[in-house]
């Protein structure tokens, strides 16, 4: 939003922000919660909730009451300070990151120039938070689950982080408004297809999302990091999963499919602008939940694998062509060719990673014996 | 239980309780796990949790009221733990079951086949992590079969529908055509399924290689059904030893080589298609005629004896030994339980695997707790 | 990939088919006919008298012991000024729904046709508060064949279908 848009004192411009912000990312990550049991309910062939209210749109209130009238528990020998403060760790960056979320032309909350480098910062900080509330919990399998939201997360820094690289590469700014603008004839997915897919992975690796919720899915054994939160503390990591869901949509359409600016370019009315912004995101938030409803969870360490192994070396590469196709002004169509060439190999890569029966069960005798002896 | 870890620090394993009540679906069964990091070292079944003495109840009960407590035994297949305990009564007191009532018996074993292995598919869904979606799509499938029972005998899963000589009343008018059509919904449900997880690269990949068996190892420890015939060993009873109908067909005996538990979803997967030939082939071969036996007792007295009955249940070899000494009940019941073998061999299929593939395991040995505890 | 992607094809056909949710209690399914829920006894709507006679036939063929017969001399017998042939009467009738485990021996076995498993959805709704309110006594169990709220279904054991010829073949 422009300087001084109410023409207030400066504080109470960034107070009302403030609780814009806060308002608005509640408002939607209850909203979200309810569009992902229905969609995902028809996926599953069934309507989602429809009691509560007309058509059940008031299911999310009906669970935010529930979950604030619970009793707060709290274990006897948790370590107070990373207990209280986890959930607050993970959410507060994560509405932070809404700060520079390209909504419409000029009326982000604040149109920072390091806007991409900001928001990888910030949404750094809430594994933290993860680590603080398995660490005090007290309870050794939050511990695990805990280290396994670190581990996961770090590890699918890097692909996501490249593949930012990339899109700034092509633009030369890293102020989100800019990359958006910068896409008003073609978007920026014709010239960058395989640092989109390998963003769309890292970023549900990120965002804790089917396949790769090994953290939150355990349903093995127990719940992950989140066991010995009751209620309203556990409701906070809750909004905060789905708030940062909507602000990965939004960040994804803005930079690769053309934000509010394609394809109708920067004339557009503001009001226009946004409605554009919300259809694309609500693909992409289709697109995530289409992906929750397919696929079963990773292990971690074929997880793990998959990152270091698969995705890290391949947005390596995007990062070193796109800078060989700048530095000798080819012709950008070559981006595009060698983009899906390399969609091409990541599928193969990743095919053929998983056949490996005879290695496999060589390994499984061997282990059989072994401890029958 | 203290290793010494090549780090030259003594660690110590975890025991970790997988209690009696699951996430997933299987029954009340407890194991506790020896863990050492995320590695299984060993595991120790608790069973008994569903022991309800249905044995020695039906010693106290005559050849009709029996039948009621063996659909409880195994509920989820419960046409066929039916059938063996009608055999196994109709052989010690020699009846003869007419030809209608053994191929409509042969529809509804096959048609409850079906249904567990349905059950089956959407249970291991959720083992391996797919919430829902293939839960959801089993059940769809399972009501249009359920519905079938439903319509016949009036109860949806404790059928209490065959009897000693036949059936208990005949099946409505329109079942071929109602049984045509829950064959199509069946059909699809099964491409459904098909086409979620049979490819899926994620799915192949927490499932290949994990819980391997031998043949050799399979034999040793008694397993049967798809099971055992996933490690490459053609074990079919209704093969080996044709009861019903199944020598006068065509059908195929589904074996896969590779023994873990890829193999035994795609042995299962490979069952369902059976069952919907066999089905249709029986369709074709249904004529009008009795469905008991001319001058029936009405209290059926067996002469004294024993007999041993096998039957291929969903889950592998389902048995039944029964011992007469004249009368209207028997002297002692024996049912030999599928599940209960197939468990063994769950800690030598799972050691040195991780915890998470333990439970997918135990999940693609497909036990019904019921029959394991009686 | 091309495995997920054909995973995410199925899950968007399932996605467009209508959701196959049946939104009961709004919707009760249609039940068959020989659908099976808990016994009740029969009206004789022309004699005004239920068919049962306190036999004990059910009773003692019934495999979980649920019932409690007690008979008694019919005051509506023709031999003291009635319409009925019935001798005896039921006097007392409770069935304990707890118990029941809906096998269908009790219909096989009653010599009268007079109890029958009902099919209806009112047998399927028994919530109760209290275990003690499922034992059933003789008025609630006739009740509902008295109002004529039932069309029972009574096999005959081991009877086979009419064939569409003349000739019967059944045992």
């Amino acid at each position: 939003m422009p300087e001084g848009l109410f023409g207030l004192n400066p504080w109470l411009d960034g107070l009302i922000r403030l609780l814009l912000i806060v308002g608005l990312m509640t408002v939607v990550a209850m909203g979200l919660i309810y569009i992902e049991r229905k969609v995902l309910g028809r996926f599953h062939a069934r309507v989602g909730p429809q009691r509560t209210g007309p058509f059940g749109l008031l299911q999310s209130v009906a669970d935010a009451l529930k979950l604030i009238g619970k009793e707060d528990l709290r274990p006897r020998n948790a370590d107070p300070w990373t207990f209280e403060f986890g959930p607050y760790m993970v959410f507060i960056p994560i509405f932070l990151g809404f700060v520079v979320q390209p909504f419409m032309a000029g009326f982000n909350v604040r149109v920072l120039d390091l806007g991409i480098l900001y928001f990888v910062a910030v949404s750094s900080v809430s594994i933290v938070g993860w680590v603080m509330a398995g660490w005090g919990s007290d309870n050794r399998y939050a511990m695990i689950g805990g280290m396994r939201a670190a581990a996961q997360a770090i590890s699918y820094e890097l692909p996501f982080v490249l593949s930012l690289l990339s899109v700034s590469m092509l633009t030369g700014t890293l102020n989100i408004n800019q990359i958006v603008e910068g896409q008003a004839v073609v978007p920026n997915i014709v010239w960058q297809p395989l640092a989109f897919v390998i963003f769309f992975i890292a970023a549900l690796a990120e965002l804790n999302r089917p396949p790769f919720d090994i953290p939150v899915g355990e349903s093995e054994v127990v719940g992950g990091p989140f066991v010995e939160y009751s209620g309203i503390r556990w409701s906070m990591f809750f909004l905060g999963e789905y708030a940062s869901l909507f602000i990965m949509s939004v960040l994804i359409s803005a930079l690769f499919l053309g934000g509010y600016v394609w394809p109708f370019g920067t004339e557009l009315g503001v009001g226009f602008q946004l409605v554009l912004t919300v259809i694309k995101a609500a693909l992409l938030i289709f697109l995530i939940i289409w992906v929750r409803a397919s696929v079963p969870r990773l292990r971690i360490d074929q997880l793990m694998g998959y990152a270091w192994k698969i995705l890290l070396p391949l947005s390596l590469a995007q990062v070193l062509i796109n800078g060989f196709v700048l530095t000798y002004h080819l012709p950008m169509p070559v981006l595009t060719v060698v983009g899906f060439g390399g969609i091409f190999l990541l599928s193969w890569l990743t095919e053929r990673a998983i056949r490996k029966p005879r290695a496999a069960r060589a390994s499984a005798i061997a282990l059989q014996s072994e401890a029958a002896s | 239980m203290v290793t010494e870890s090549a780090h030259e620090f003594e660690t110590q394993d975890l025991l970790l309780n997988v209690g009696p009540q699951h996430p997933s679906t299987h029954g009340v069964f407890r194991m506790v796990m020896q863990v050492d990091g995320e590695v299984v070292r060993d595991i120790i079944p608790y069973i008994g949790y569903l022991h309800r003495g249905a044995e020695k109840l039906c010693e106290t009960m005559d050849y009709r009221q029996g039948i009621g407590f063996m659909d409880r035994t195994e509920y989820l297949a419960a046409m066929n733990a039916e059938l063996s305990y009608v055999m196994a009564v109709e052989k010690l007191a020699e009846l003869e079951v007419p030809d209608r009532a053994q191929w409509i018996r042969m529809i509804l074993v096959e048609l409850n086949r079906l249904a567990s292995h349905l059950m089956f598919m959407g249970a291991f869904g959720i083992d391996v992590g797919v919430f829902g979606t293939p839960f959801i799509y089993a059940w769809r499938e399972r009501e249009a079969i359920i519905d079938l029972f439903e319509e016949i005998s009036g109860d949806r899963m404790m059928y209490a529908y065959l009897r000693p000589g036949g059936l208990a009343w005949d099946v409505p008018t329109n079942f071929v055509a109602r049984t045509r059509e829950v064959l199509t919904a069946v059909r699809q449900g099964i491409a459904d399924f098909d086409g979620l997880l049979t490819k899926n690269e994620i799915f192949v990949a927490r499932t290949q290689g994990i819980g391997y068996i031998s043949a050799a190892d399979a034999i040793d420890f008694g397993m049967s059904g798809p099971s055992i015939r996933a490690s490459g060993v053609p074990l079919d009873v209704r093969r080996e030893e044709p009861y019903l109908k199944y020598d006068e067909i065509k059908w195929d005996v589904i074996t896969e080589q590779d023994g873990d538990v890829y193999a035994r979803y795609l042995c299962r997967l490979g069952e369902m298609h059976e069952s919907v030939k066999i089905v249709e082939q029986c369709l074709e071969r249904l004529q009008p005629g009795a469905i008991m036996p001319e001058k029936m007792p009405r209290m059926l007295r067996t002469p004294p004896g024993e007999v041993y009955i096998r039957t291929e249940a969903p889950r592998g070899e389902f048995g039944v030994y029964m011992v007469s000494k004249g009368g209207n009940r028997p002297y002692r019941l024996k049912v030999r339980s599928a599940c209960l073998s197939n468990l063994q061999a769950l800690k030598h299929m799972s050691v040195g695997q991780y915890v998470a593939d333990a439970i997918i395991v135990l999940g693609s040995i497909d036990i019904v707790l019921s029959e394991v505890d009686r | 990939m091309r495995g997920i992607a054909k995973s995410m094809m199925t899950t968007l056909s399932v996605f467009l088919r209508p959701p196959v949710t049946r939104d009961y209690p709004n919707v009760h399914k249609a039940l068959p006919e020989r659908d099976r829920a808990f016994p009740l006894l029969l009206w004789d709507q022309e004699i005004d008298e239920p068919f049962c006679t306190g036999c004990h036939a059910c009773e003692r063929a019934c495999p979980v012991e649920c019932m409690t017969v007690l008979m008694k001399d019919n005051p509506n017998h023709k031999s003291v000024g009635g319409t009925s042939s019935r001798r005896k009467i039921i006097d007392k009738f409770w069935i304990d729904y707890a118990r029941c485990m809906r096998c269908n021996i009790c219909v096989e076995v009653c010599n009268f046709d007079a109890i029958a498993m009902n099919n209806t959805w009112s047998g399927h709704e028994m919530s109760v508060h209290d275990r003690k309110d499922l034992v059933m006594d003789l008025q609630q169990l006739t009740t509902q064949s008295h109002s004529g709220q039932i069309k029972e279904w009574v096999p005959v054991l081991g009877k086979a279908n009419e064939e569409p010829a003349s000739s019967e073949s059944g045992s």
